[in-house]
């Protein structure tokens, strides 16, 4: 019973990081990722237990977990490690890897939502559409590789990362400031899509034959449909609205 | 013909909607993704991407955080793309104009998705009774099988949401087609244009940048001007 | 000091907090308002890691909250209030801290718990202390997990869950 983390060898780790992809696969509204989260942890927990303990340590893992699913595997390599020095018998300063789970997951999540769904997804889908505009497949490419890329480091790294360092994994993830990163990301999203926009509005000014000049309406538009949209207005009732009007106006001609 | 469609459509429904929960979320389940895969596939492709480039920005800013759900627009533009085919087989109607409709039908009818996605994690809360009791009964070899059934469910919930997105579009869009197609074509590119500029305001309001207006002119203005005078 | 809202979230600092409602109420400081995270250094460490540079964090236990307040220290700040349960948010609110409308977010699910919607689940002690709270200090209740939901009254919640 001397060195357990060294009973769990990459290879092991490796599997579970992979059943990471199904984390989500059982999400409920009463332990969310929960049963993904000991579906994820499983192999590890089979190599650490056998038993009666086996069953408490499933027991102590179906509980509620939920945080961002490519960054929360961070703590998950990170519950990893601390079962196995528990199992070895020298726990890490009294910190569970049930407690470190419930410490972790919410801040975790802020820093992939920002990230990932803030930040990346935008700037992959704005990048990808420069392309779409011009009648290019290519965008399909361009959006899968500019978010995967990110996405299958964070969700790799984080888990062997987490694995190797366990509670450690805390002082890392501050030392990379995700969130300022993130907030960059979003600058730069808005930048391409004023970009863009002016792009697409050119293209179709080109197309019907008028000025570019004429683009410039875009803008009030833009800010309009902002402000309906601060206001609560959906995208669906814009679009109807817009194209009720567009016709209105058509028919009046 | 009708089947083949139906049959590639349902696949694409699927495997895009399971990926944007359940399985891998590597967004294939991105409107412009899976919309180009099916348009790819049912040998329309410029079809396809239009309608996931119209789609794409509309609701990129609604992120699954927590527990809300945001509305579907995976299956949006899989619906759109499949009603572009089967509102227009024999290719009678300039297919822009005709994807435009097909894109204006799904809209609404999308929002059962939220509905059926959340049915589908109603019912994954049984597996997880099942799963307390199995680990307390000791038998925890069978968590597996238990989690993963509930990819049958997410997959039920898209296929359920393609099916109103294209029986309901059928249903009221064969009457209208006629109609409908002759007065959106002199208007295409003003309505084109108003996806774009309707998701960029959408984001622009959400999205947590100081100055995001300013900044999203100035570049605006920057780039026309470019444009305008090369 | 304006408190641009104030929130039960029993997840504090997370995904819907800093992209949804930060942006909506255009808040500049994240108040945590729990003696117990006060008292768990981890748990602060990746909570502070967790919130950008531009946003100003304070996580602090109820006293010593309600005497930053009185001291004038969040005087130009647009504040964004959370607490992880509403017990302390009834004692945050008696102690001074000033809020006068309260957001139920996140309150989860737990044994002997009422499920009153998705997100939301009271037990007899969250009935009373958010009574308590509507009745006596006059705290106006809704429950809304992101600005895109609606709004919807408390009361409507435990009617429908009961």
């Amino acid at each position: 019973m001397k060195n357990a983390r060294g009973q769990i060898n990459a290879l092991l780790v490796g599997r579970c990081a992979l059943r990471s992809f199904l984390l989500q696969a059982s999400w409920n509204f009463e332990s969310l990722q929960g049963l993904g989260a000991l579906y994820v942890l499983a192999p590890a927990l089979r190599c650490l237990y056998q038993g009666e303990e086996r069953k408490q340590a499933f027991q102590r893992h179906l509980g509620y977990f939920n945080s961002h699913p490519y960054l929360g595997t961070a703590i998950l390599g990170s519950a990893i490690a601390l079962e196995a020095d528990a199992a070895a018998g020298n726990p890490q300063d009294g910190v569970s890897a049930s407690d470190f789970n419930g410490m972790m997951m919410a801040p975790f999540a802020a820093m992939g939502d920002a990230l990932f769904w803030g930040g990346i997804r935008p700037l992959a889908a704005v990048l990808a559409l420069f392309f779409a505009v011009r009648g290019s497949l290519l965008a399909c490419v361009v959006l899968l590789m500019v978010y995967n890329l990110p996405h299958l480091f964070f969700r790799f790294w984080g888990f062997f990362r987490g694995w190797q360092r366990g509670v450690e994994i805390v002082a890392t993830i501050q030392r990379w400031h995700l969130p300022d990163l993130a907030i960059r990301i979003k600058e730069a999203v808005v930048i391409l899509l004023g970009g863009l926009c002016a792009m697409w509005v050119s293209m179709m000014l080109h197309d019907k034959g008028l000025p570019p000049a004429v683009g410039f309406v875009a803008l009030p538009v833009v800010g309009f449909c902002c402000w309906l949209a601060r206001k609560g207005v959906s995208p669906l009732t814009m679009i109807y609205l817009g194209t009720f009007l567009a016709l209105a106006v058509r028919g009046l001609k | 013909m009708t089947w083949t469609v139906l049959l590639s459509g349902g696949l694409i429904a699927i495997v895009a909607g399971l990926d944007r929960t359940a399985l891998l979320q590597i967004m294939l389940s991105r409107p412009l993704v899976a919309g180009s895969l099916l348009g790819w596939l049912l040998g329309v492709p410029e079809s396809g991407l239009l309608i996931g480039a119209l789609c794409e920005l509309l609701w990129l800013a609604r992120m699954p955080v927590g527990a809300a759900i945001p509305p579907d627009d995976t299956q949006v533009a899989v619906g759109a793309t499949c009603l572009t085919v089967l509102l227009n087989p024999a290719g009678g109607f300039a297919p822009e104009p005709v994807a435009l409709f097909a894109l204006l039908l799904a809209m609404p009818l999308g929002k059962v998705g939220q509905g059926f996605d959340r049915l589908a994690r109603n019912c994954n809360s049984r597996l997880l009774r099942r799963a307390e009791r199995a680990v307390a009964d000791g038998r925890e070899e069978r968590i597996e099988r238990l989690h993963l059934r509930g990819v049958l469910h997410f997959a039920g919930a898209a296929l359920a949401t393609f099916v109103v997105v294209v029986a309901g579009g059928m249903l009221i869009g064969m009457p209208l087609l006629p109609r409908a197609v002759p007065l959106l074509q002199p208007l295409t590119g003003e309505l084109e244009l108003l996806f774009p500029l309707v998701g960029a305001a959408v984001i622009l309001a959400t999205l947590h940048v100081s100055r995001a207006l300013t900044l999203f002119s100035t570049s605006f203005v920057t780039v026309l001007l470019t444009i305008w005078l090369l | 000091m304006s408190v641009v809202l104030a929130r039960i979230d029993n997840r504090l600092i997370h995904g819907q907090v800093l992209e949804a409602w930060v942006p909506h109420t255009q808040a500049d400081c994240i108040v945590v308002a729990s003696d117990k995270v006060a008292g768990e250094p981890l748990r602060r460490a990746v909570m502070t890691a967790s919130v950008p540079k531009n946003i100003k964090l304070v996580i602090g236990g109820l006293t010593e909250l309600a005497e930053l307040v009185r001291q004038g220290v969040f005087s130009a700040r647009r504040v964004l209030l959370l607490f992880e349960t509403s017990a302390d948010a009834l004692q945050g609110h008696r102690l001074g801290l000033p809020f006068d409308r309260l957001n139920l977010g996140n309150m989860h699910a737990g044994a002997g718990k009422l499920r009153c919607s998705c997100t939301i689940s009271l037990d007899d002690d969250d009935i009373v202390n958010l009574r308590c709270l509507e009745e006596e200090q006059g705290v106006q209740i809704v429950s809304q997990c992101i600005p895109a939901d609606r709004e919807r009254p408390w009361r409507k919640l435990v009617q429908t869950g009961a």
